[in-house]
């Protein structure tokens, strides 16, 4: 028998720790477990936030990455709403109209020993170069507005050189007056009023009501696409774009719109005929004993191995046969049913047997026993069906890519943003617009998950999976 | 005024009858800076005319992959009535039956343009525009280095020297962006006298080839050039609109691209740099033409569009708008091309390089594009270090004798 030991003598890491100390373990040891998930889940989800925050931007791919710009600035929102109400009469979505009297002032600063001089301000005739804005767009500011230096002021303000070392640097600032012109009253609503200033190297723009769009020529010029957006045009100037300048030549209909209208169209065509042949095969499977049951069973499963491109041939040239290319019908009816089948079969072959066999008893024939007994009992499998169909179709590239290929509002959405990425994203950059696009498509899908996420996330799913 | 129904249905009919006998013909290009071009015309140009001839175009850009559209479509019957085709890829759809031949008359079309749309002695498109390549260059970012521009007297050595002057200056800019391709290669290789197809029609890499081959890898090398996937950018021109090359070799497409990314740009364009040996200037002629689907059911309509989106007044108008450049001799004196805006000096230099020394069309015969595959090869790996000229000298041309034995 051991003797105990007296506690001095106890090694310091056996030792029975205080109850305080203990608790304050414990503490800590939640808080690292705790901070462990939050960093995934920022980790998860940020890669998300910084997208959507980066379709935002004028340049998504500026590096280095900011997260603090005009898009998320509410003092330039308040600026924008300003611009847009004197442009436009309209602070949220802005322009230029009619009347308007637009005051955007500029601050250049400069050491104490280079002089600054007035920038050089223009109305530019900023011609999109490519897609289908180059075609659409009519009307141009500076055909309309004219720019004049209203004042100038000023001021000296403390700054760091290129070395760190805080001075007194000069500063100007420039108040220039955009005006629609009195002999243009009659003319249109402009989108955009662009504005560019030419100043030397040795000046810089240290303040403005919103930042230029880009600065071009190594810094000589400034450029503004919009000076007058509002505040929610400057906010969400790239989805603005995506449905103004994906439009139909012949319409005018937003393509995206179309292309979000087919999607919806065939993804919800593809749930009912999913839900509609996956219960009945399922039940089939299930419980009703015929010949070659096991053998089509086994081909279902085998089915679930090939991959789409292996019948890619076969179905296209069957499709074209009978005149369904190019039509939603071709994609709703050329999907691959065999796991939607397998998932009702085992929710049916976990459904009691006993149930049936009194409906039988009582009369009923097999149909009305699944159609009244079995279905109605059967939600959550085909909730669980439904959902996954839905997503299904709704992402699905592979099928749309190669059926629907013409006219251009027959695309889906997820074929439409490759085509917005070939439009905008390649030679052009424009990858704001095309990111702009791809959040617009994920809409539906985020709905739908949180309209059922209750169902997706409880048991229910269990049962229709197992 | 009352609402009378009998009248508007009437009316209807009166003015719907016309209206009916109608012929719809699609037409499709591809998306970028085309549409533009083409509905321009559609609606600007040709609307009256479509009209009389009882004519209602249907156009439908394809932003996609272009050639795999049409021939995807050509095979199961549903591409369009007109179409594009571009020339190193035309002869695959000539060679199928699936286009008819073009029956206008098209002697005003410049010949070098007509050379790839001509098969068994027959044209089968109608030239649409064309492009040659030329050095487009940021005046701001020379005169910041204090280099002197580039010329039309340059020749290579010389612009390379300036490009290596201007990196030399400025660290952050580089001289030019290359790519492993012989869409732009190729003007290098022709300017020595070096001919993709020797009169036994065999490709031969000759010495000729070799110094241009050693020259365009070496542009790395030397400190002129950087490689464009190196900038974070898939062309030439990418690399300029950012300000992070000086030099793009490019078509007048570069136009457009610039109109969106760096529409302020202090733009120059000289043509081709000579080759110093032999003090000749080579070039690549890029075109694309419209093409009748000979499957249309509407191919007399297709090809009166053709002909329409092709007259000397529509490319007139397609040239002033400063969008693409005239496939038809009579405009090379237009006015506009003799202005000073960057545009038109680009748009005379481009359409100059048609008369350059050596000009080859964008074209390979019955091989078609797969043609540039081994000397896309050679090039990626030379420059990525891969391997070195010798080898990967000696594969394209083991790839050409296997490519072109039958």
């Amino acid at each position: 028998m051991m003797a105990s030991m007296p506690a001095a003598e106890v090694s310091p890491s056996r030792r029975r720790l205080p109850a305080g100390a203990l608790r304050r373990r414990q503490l800590a040891a939640s808080a690292w477990v705790y901070l462990a998930f939050l960093a995934v889940a920022t980790i998860m989800a940020g890669t998300f936030v910084l997208a959507f925050i980066a379709s935002l931007k004028v340049d998504p791919l500026e590096r280095p990455f900011r997260i603090y710009f005009d898009q998320l600035n509410p003092a330039a929102w308040v600026a924008a709403a300003r611009l847009g109400r004197e442009g436009a009469g309209d602070a949220l979505w802005g322009g230029l109209a009619p009347g308007a009297n637009v005051h955007f002032s500029v601050t250049y600063a400069a050491p104490a020993d280079a002089r600054i001089v007035e920038p050089r301000a223009e109305i530019p005739r900023r011609r999109p170069g490519s897609g289908i804005a180059a075609a659409l767009m009519r009307h141009y500011a500076a055909d309309y507005a004219s720019i004049a230096l209203r004042s100038s002021s000023s001021a000296t303000k403390q700054a760091r050189d290129k070395r760190g070392i805080r001075q007194g640097w000069q500063a100007r600032t420039f108040v220039y007056e955009i005006t629609y012109r009195s002999d243009r009253h009659n003319g249109p609503w402009i989108e955009r009023t662009p504005v560019n200033l030419t100043a030397p190297t040795s000046q810089t723009l240290i303040d403005s009501p919103i930042s230029p769009s880009r600065s071009e020529r190594r810094g000589r010029l400034l450029s503004w696409d919009n000076i007058t957006p509002g505040a929610l045009g400057l906010i969400f100037n790239n989805y603005r774009r995506v449905i103004s300048e994906t439009a139909d030549l012949q319409t005018g209909k937003s393509l995206i719109g179309s292309w979000l209208g087919n999607s919806l169209a065939i993804a919800t065509g593809r749930l009912v005929l999913t839900l509609v042949v996956a219960s009945l095969a399922g039940y089939a499977l299930a419980r009703l004993k015929f010949r070659g049951s096991r053998l089509l069973f086994a081909a279902a499963l085998f089915s679930m191995t090939i991959p789409a491109q292996v019948t890619f041939a076969s179905n296209y040239l069957i499709f074209r046969d009978l005149s369904l290319l190019n039509t939603p019908w071709s994609v709703i009816v050329v999907f691959v049913a065999s796991a939607n089948v397998l998932l009702m079969k085992q929710f049916f072959e976990g459904f009691p047997r006993e149930i049936e066999e009194a409906a039988i008893v009582d009369g009923a024939n097999r149909f009305q026993v699944f159609c009244k007994i079995v279905l109605p009992n059967a939600k959550p499998a085909l909730l669980v069906n439904a959902i996954l169909a839905f997503q299904g179709a709704w992402n699905d590239f592979f099928w749309p890519l190669v059926l629907i290929t013409s006219p251009p509002e027959a695309l889906t959405i997820q074929v439409g943003l490759l085509s917005l990425r070939r439009s905008f994203g390649g030679v052009q950059g424009d990858w704001g617009l095309v990111l702009a696009g791809a959040f617009i498509s994920i809409v539906p899908v985020v709905i739908l998950f949180v309209l059922f996420q209750r169902h997706i996330v409880s048991t229910e799913f269990a049962k229709g999976t197992t | 005024m009352l609402f009378r129904p009998g009248a508007l249905v009437a009316a209807t009919m009166l003015f719907g009858l016309p209206a009916s006998a109608e012929e719809i013909v699609r037409i499709s290009g591809w998306g970028g800076s085309e549409v533009a071009i083409v509905n321009g015309l559609l609606t600007n140009v040709l609307a009256e005319k479509l009209a009389e001839e009882g004519i209602r175009v249907k156009y439908e850009p394809v932003d996609g992959d272009y050639s795999q559209f049409i021939i995807n479509g050509l095979s199961a019957g549903t591409a369009p009535d007109l179409f594009y085709v571009d020339t190193f890829w035309a002869r695959s759809v000539f060679s199928a039956g699936q286009a008819a031949p073009v029956t206008n008359d098209v002697s005003g079309f410049a010949a070098n343009l007509l050379t790839a749309f001509t098969y068994d002695g027959k044209l089968y498109s109608t030239p649409k525009d064309f492009n040659t390549l030329a050095i487009h260059f940021n005046k701001d970012i020379f005169d910041d280095a204090g280099v002197g521009y580039p010329s039309d007297d340059d020749t290579w050595t010389t612009l390379q020297e300036k490009l290596v002057a201007v990196n030399k200056s400025l660290p952050e800019v580089d001289g030019l962006c290359v790519v492993p391709e012989y869409a732009r290669f190729g003007a290098f290789a022709l300017s020595t006298g070096w001919s993709p197809f020797d009169a036994r029609g065999k490709t031969v890499l000759d010495k000729r080839f070799r110094r241009a081959f050693d020259f365009y890898t070496g542009l790395v090398k030397s400190g002129a050039a950087v490689m464009a996937a190196d900038a974070g950018h898939s062309w030439t021109g990418g690399c300029l609109a950012s300000e992070r090359a000086a030099v793009a070799i490019e078509g007048a497409w570069i136009l457009s691209a610039l109109r969106d990314s760096a529409p302020n740009m202090n733009l120059g364009t000289v043509r081709m740099p000579k080759d110093p040996e032999s003090s000749k200037r080579g070039n690549i002629v890029f075109s694309v033409g419209w093409t009748v689907n000979a499957a249309s059911k509407v191919s007399k309509a297709a090809a009166k569009v053709a002909e329409l989106l092709t007259t000397e007044e529509a490319q007139q108008w397609v040239l002033e708008q400063g969008l693409a450049l005239p496939s038809r001799t009579s405009l090379n004196d237009n006015p506009w091309l003799r202005g000073g805006q960057p545009e038109q000096i680009a748009s005379r230099v481009v359409l100059e390089g048609l008369s350059d020394d050596h000009v080859m069309p964008y074209f390979f015969g019955d091989v078609g594009g797969s043609w540039m595959q081994p000397i896309n090869a050679a090039l990626n790996s030379v420059i990525l270090g891969e391997e070195d000229a010798n080898t990967a000298l000696l594969s394209a041309q083991s790839a050409f004798d296997r490519m072109l034995a039958k």
